[in-house]
């Protein structure tokens, strides 16, 4: 580990003990614990939540078809989850039950949930085993697109309100869905009989239900059959604003309460401006520059090693300045599983040069021109940052270009195909809400998914495998961070470029709301003024 | 007999000229990169799936074979539906797989019915700021060619026509809006949206209004009945509204016709930059989508109106002026 | 009225020498144009190095200025005149480049268009028809649209969305100059169309609709801008004015001087440019007639 990494590790350490002290001063309340908050009668204040989204949703409803990080915030509000896992810094693996109110592990492949009584789905029908067993054996299909699951599931129904997770058949430990359960919407098993009605309108048991698409605008109203009780704010809107400074402006103009994905610009004016209080988390999601590694040149392991050597990461957290930190593997800061690899490739012109030469393109001659891709208008400073790295990477002799395209453009070109995706090179985040690292580790990197990459490699397949298939926690954790991340790193399919810091922006008489570390919310016991 | 005989004629030769436009910009489409079906079925389709859906959709015939459908589509008055919007929905983004859906998309004329109310007050009252700002300076500069207002007249053209408007709507943004807080512009909540948007329209409409309406005047003040109007003891005020105010509205309105295209244009850039929802912004995120039959749409929307306008401004400077029929 | 066209070239420039505005303007316009191509390129600064620590310099004389950056640096503390003096480069390249292309292209058509009064001029006449009834930004967003351009597509779409109204000009001229005596001779002296249009029309039609289209110039370094603002100009890293502007956008409370500095230097070129461009244009009117 180099003088400066450390360096770098610690002002990490330093923001997460600052943003940690930030968060918990927002959310004073321990306002997840359900249990305890189960019959408090909620006043109703009258005013509507407007939140400023910078992603627009799909126009599909059904969460087992998208990767939209939009639409999973949207499904926050609307949709019920067996349990909710705030993962605050200081202890990012507490689980609150939601819809579960037990968890208890059978044996290696079976998983117990207990299930809440009395909930019911926004259109009147009631919540049972056969809604839980629906959703995860529909959205644990290889066919669908939003891919979530380690891989398939059986659930058995024990009795009205107990499932069993089983995975035996599929060779996997049922426990990873400990985790994944804070993640995974449940659907009324009549909609996943009906996959049209649950792609037409959403249907859930969440604090708000769905009304009506109005343009740009997603307008939900307070669920009165909520199972906590009927929340305070009676109406939220999700606006789609896809200009950052638009988004700025309409929050100090009283537009919107709340805004997402400031950058630090904005966020000083915020602060000047006054009357707005601002949570800002290390997220779970890491940045990445993804290789198309399935196609010249970045088939060659040395081409990636050289472009990872290329890059000044301390040069990129200056660029970002609060919207950025430090990571030191293929899994962001607040994941399970999270470890600073040793050896993780620094900036240095000379090894880049090494492996160059070692690749065949001494100096970068013999090389095409590469393309790199990069998306403007979601994530905080690509286009900035992406200059840089472009910059960074013709300095030493490897012939980039920089291909800087509207979100909608960007997204039909991010993922694999056969043949290799489009470009070499393409930037992109990975956000989930928990902290389970196989929904970004196997998702990307195993030969059966291997979603932007398209990278085929027997040593990662298997080292994805055994961390998978680990008897219990405390041994997968250690296979993760011994042996699964400095395998990436040394592979280095990607290069892991720094861990997002979300920004979130919100008028100050919004009290209680809670926003996960990916961006998703609560706001069953919100309230404004 | 003979008017309505060259009514029909121009509205035959209209019709032309609103075909051709539309294929022009149904050719373009189709032959410039960017595949529709990427963008409909979502990143994560596989190509063959992309394929079948083209084809499906008859986007791989001919292109004469695909607008003849579309014609025939055009002349039932139907516009087609949107790729991208559904009926009730926002556009999909991202990697989304929305091939398996079947969400009703949203009929193109009534995303532009929806929007053109707003683009036609922005457009309305960008109008009346650069008339009333043009009026005097272009009749006092047309009246007096080498006087102090001429000069000062040519001088606020020059910087108008110079000033590029995404620029003048970002700056006025900046200082109007959100450091002295005294008019909201970003979005649209009511009319007071509308004002600074429009006033960077007008700063780039007024260069050729004051033109038009100082050359006018410095023609038709040179002809004869202004003279003859001297001899009939009228004073000068009196024959410039009687008789100057009207002959120089057909040059106005001739320019009118001619411009509408430019502060079409216009609108589409000040729109995006003040998120204004009318047709401007639509425009754009139709073609950064590839929404084929939107742009199509839209295209021909405009066509027609230009068209019909300029129809209209001949129509209306005949009946003012029958000599000038040309 | 027969009159050699270097002497009505003449005429017009020398009756427009006359202004002293005129004659501060063009050598201004010089002055920047030297500036913009020479400067850049003596200058120890590069317009592309990149200095992460020194972002957001403001300009000179405010709070934190550095005299190595007289305009201020931008976010990845780039020097803003050398981007600027780069982007201005660019602007004029396109300005010209666009504006000679259709120049020469929408003349030759409408002088063909004018001469062979068939239904050739009826068709070329219904396509400019067609052409000017669609904004200009519809037309070249839809063939930019998704594509990354280059400077030659932009150029072209540029000359593409500005060709007709000189095709209407030029063949408004062309057919008054048909009938006119010295055509008719030639023509009896068994000289053919083409020869007819080369020779002896171009060279009288061309210089008048020159001088006037200096000011569409400035009309397509704006819209280059705009092309550049809304993404679809010139790509990243050659900076631009739209698109060091669009850039900018979200720094603008911070630090405003990145956005406005690059319009700031477009706005006084396009005045010097609109300057020479309506006096030319007066002085052609007084010589040769309105009407054009």
């Amino acid at each position: 580990m180099s003088k400066k990494i450390k360096f770098s590790r610690r002002k990490f350490m330093k923001f997460m003990a600052k943003s940690g002290l930030g968060a918990a001063a927002l959310t004073s309340a321990p306002m997840l614990n359900h249990n305890f908050l189960y019959n408090s009668a909620f006043a109703a204040s009258g005013k509507p939540l407007i939140f400023a989204a910078a992603e627009a949703l799909t126009g599909n409803w059904d969460p087992t078809t998208h990767t939209n990080l939009g639409q999973l915030i949207f499904e926050s509000y609307v949709f019920g989850y067996l349990t909710r896992c705030p993962m605050k810094p200081e202890n990012p693996t507490q689980l609150n039950f939601e819809l579960a109110t037990e968890a208890t592990e059978i044996d290696k492949f079976t998983l117990e949930f207990k299930l809440r009584d009395g909930v019911t789905f926004h259109n009147g029908k009631p919540f049972g085993a056969e809604d839980v067993k629906a959703t995860y054996e529909y959205g644990s299909q290889p066919d669908r697109p939003a891919q979530w699951y380690p891989g398939q599931v059986d659930v058995e129904v024990v009795d009205r309100l107990t499932v069993r997770i089983k995975t035996e058949k599929y060779g996997y430990p049922a426990g990873l869905f400990y985790y994944l359960s804070s993640f995974l919407p449940i659907l009324s098993a009549d909609d996943v009989a009906n996959p049209n009605n649950a792609a037409s309108r959403p249907n859930g048991t969440g604090a708000f239900k769905f009304v009506e698409q109005d343009g740009d605008n997603t307008i939900m109203e307070a669920n009165e059959n909520f199972f906590m009780g009927k929340p305070k704010i009676p109406r939220v809107q999700y606006n789609f604003v896809g200009d950052t400074a638009t988004r700025t402006l309409g929050l100090l103009s009283g537009e919107y309460n709340v805004t997402e994905r400031l950058e630090p610009e904005q966020v000083d004016t915020i602060v000047a401006n006054g009357g707005f209080a601002l949570n800002q988390a290390v997220s779970t999601e890491n940045k990445y520059l993804w290789f198309r590694c399935s196609k010249p040149p970045f088939n060659d392991i040395n081409m990636r090693k050289a472009v990872a050597h290329a890059i000044d990461r301390e040069g990129l957290l200056d660029i970002l300045g609060i919207s950025g930190t430090y990571t030191g593997c293929h899994v962001s800061p607040v994941k399970f599983g999270y470890t600073d690899v040793e050896g993780f490739p620094e900036y240095n012109p000379d090894k880049c040069q090494e492996y160059l030469a070692k690749a065949g393109f001494p100096k970068g001659k013999g090389l095409p021109e590469l393309e790199y891709i990069t998306s403007v208008g979601f994530y905080p400073k690509t286009k900035e940052y992406g200059e840089y790295i472009t910059a960074l990477l013709n300095e030493q002799g490897i012939p980039v270009k920089l291909s800087v395209l509207e979100l909608g453009a960007w997204g039909n070109k991010l993922y694999d195909r056969e043949g290799g995706g489009p470009g070499h090179m393409i930037d992109c985040g990975w956000c989930t809400g928990s902290p389970e690292p196989d929904l970004v580790i196997r998702t990307h990197f195993h030969s059966s998914s291997k979603r932007i990459t398209g990278i085929v490699d027997a040593d990662i397949d298997a080292a994805l495998d055994k961390e998978r298939n680990a008897p219990s926690v405390g041994e997968r954790e250690q296979i993760l961070k011994t042996e699964v991340m400095p395998l990436l790193v040394d592979k280095m399919p990607s290069v892991p470029l720094f861990g997002s810091v979300f920004i979130h922006a919100m008028a100050n008489d919004v009290k209680d709301l809670y926003i996960y570390p990916n961006g998703m919310m609560s706001a069953e016991t919100a309230s404004i003024g | 007999m003979h008017l309505a005989g060259q009514f029909v004629r121009r509205i035959l030769q209209g019709v032309v000229v609103v075909l051709i436009t539309t294929f022009l910009i149904f050719s373009i489409l189709r032959i410039v990169p960017g595949d529709p079906v990427r963008l409909i079925v979502g990143g994560m389709a596989p190509d063959n799936l992309v394929e079948e859906i083209a084809q499906k959709m008859g986007l791989r015939d001919p292109i004469p074979v695909q607008f003849g459908r579309y014609l025939s589509q055009v002349v039932q008055g139907d516009l087609g539906n949107s790729y991208q919007r559904p009926k009730n929905g926002m556009m999909g983004q991202g990697g989304d797989f929305n091939a398996n859906m079947d969400v009703e998309m949203a009929e193109v004329s009534d995303l532009i019915l929806e929007r053109l109310p707003y683009t036609l007050q922005l457009a309305g009252l960008a109008l009346l700021i650069s008339l009333i700002i043009s009026f005097p300076l272009g009749i006092s500069a047309g009246l007096k060619p080498k006087g102090f207002m001429s000069k000062i007249a040519f001088f606020i053209s020059s910087i108008f026509v110079s000033i590029p408007n995404f620029w003048l709507g970002i700056v006025l943004a900046l200082f109007i809006t959100i450091k002295l807080g005294l008019l909201p512009s970003i979005g649209y909540q009511n009319f007071a949206y509308t004002i600074l948007p429009a006033i960077v329209l007008a700063v780039e409409t007024c260069p050729f209004i004051i033109r038009t309406i100082s050359v006018s005047f410095a023609e038709i003040s040179q002809e004869y009945f202004i003279k003859s109007g001297k001899v009939r003891g009228l004073t000068r005020n009196g024959v410039i509204y009687r008789h100057t105010l009207r002959n120089a509205s057909i040059p106005l309105l001739n320019l009118l016709g001619i411009q509408l295209s430019t502060l079409l244009g216009g609108v589409i850039v000040v729109e995006y930059i003040f998120d204004y929802p009318g047709l401007g912004q639509l425009t754009i995120y139709a073609v950064l989508q590839r929404d084929f039959p939107l742009i199509q749409g839209i295209a021909m929307v405009t066509s027609a109106l230009y068209v019909g306008l300029n129809i209209a401004v001949d129509l209306i400077t005949y009946s003012i002026d029958p000599r000038l029929e040309s | 009225m027969k009159l050699e066209d270097s002497s009505l070239s003449k005429k017009i420039f020398y009756d427009s020498w006359q202004n002293n505005f005129f004659k501060f303007s063009v050598i201004f316009f010089l002055f920047i144009c030297l500036f913009a191509f020479i400067y850049p390129e003596i200058s120890a600064i590069k317009a592309e190095k990149m200095n992460i620590k020194s972002k957001f310099l403001p300009p000179i004389f405010f709070e934190g200025f550095s005299w190595t950056h007289i305009l201020g640096t931008d976010q990845l503390g780039r020097d803003m005149l050398m981007r600027c003096l780069v982007g201005l480069r660019f602007s004029l390249i396109i300005g010209f480049a666009s504006v000679f292309i259709m120049l020469l292209f929408g003349c030759l058509v409408g002088i063909i268009s004018g001469f062979k009064s068939s239904w050739v001029d009826v068709i070329i006449m219904r396509i400019t028809d067609a052409q000017l009834s669609i904004p200009m930004v519809i037309l070249a967003i839809s063939i930019l649209g998704v594509s990354r351009p280059n400077l030659a597509s932009i150029i072209l779409v540029l000359a593409l969305s500005g060709w007709p109204l000189y095709a209407r000009v030029s063949r408004s001229m062309a057919l008054i100059e048909r009938d006119k005596e010295y055509v008719r001779g030639a023509r009896i002296l068994g000289a053919n169309d083409f020869r007819i249009i080369f020779f002896l029309v171009i060279p009288i039609i061309l210089p008048p609709i020159a001088f006037v289209s200096v000011l569409d110039i400035a009309r397509m370094m704006i819209f280059e801008a705009i092309l550049g603002f809304l993404g679809l100009g010139v790509q990243p890293p050659t900076p631009t004015f739209g698109n060091i502007i669009a850039d900018a956008r979200k720094y603008l409370i911070n630090a405003w001087w990145i956005a406005t500095m690059p319009g700031i230097f477009l706005v006084i070129t396009l005045v010097t440019l609109n300057f020479i461009g309506s006096t030319l244009e007066k002085s052609k009117n007084k010589i040769f007639g309105e009407g054009i």
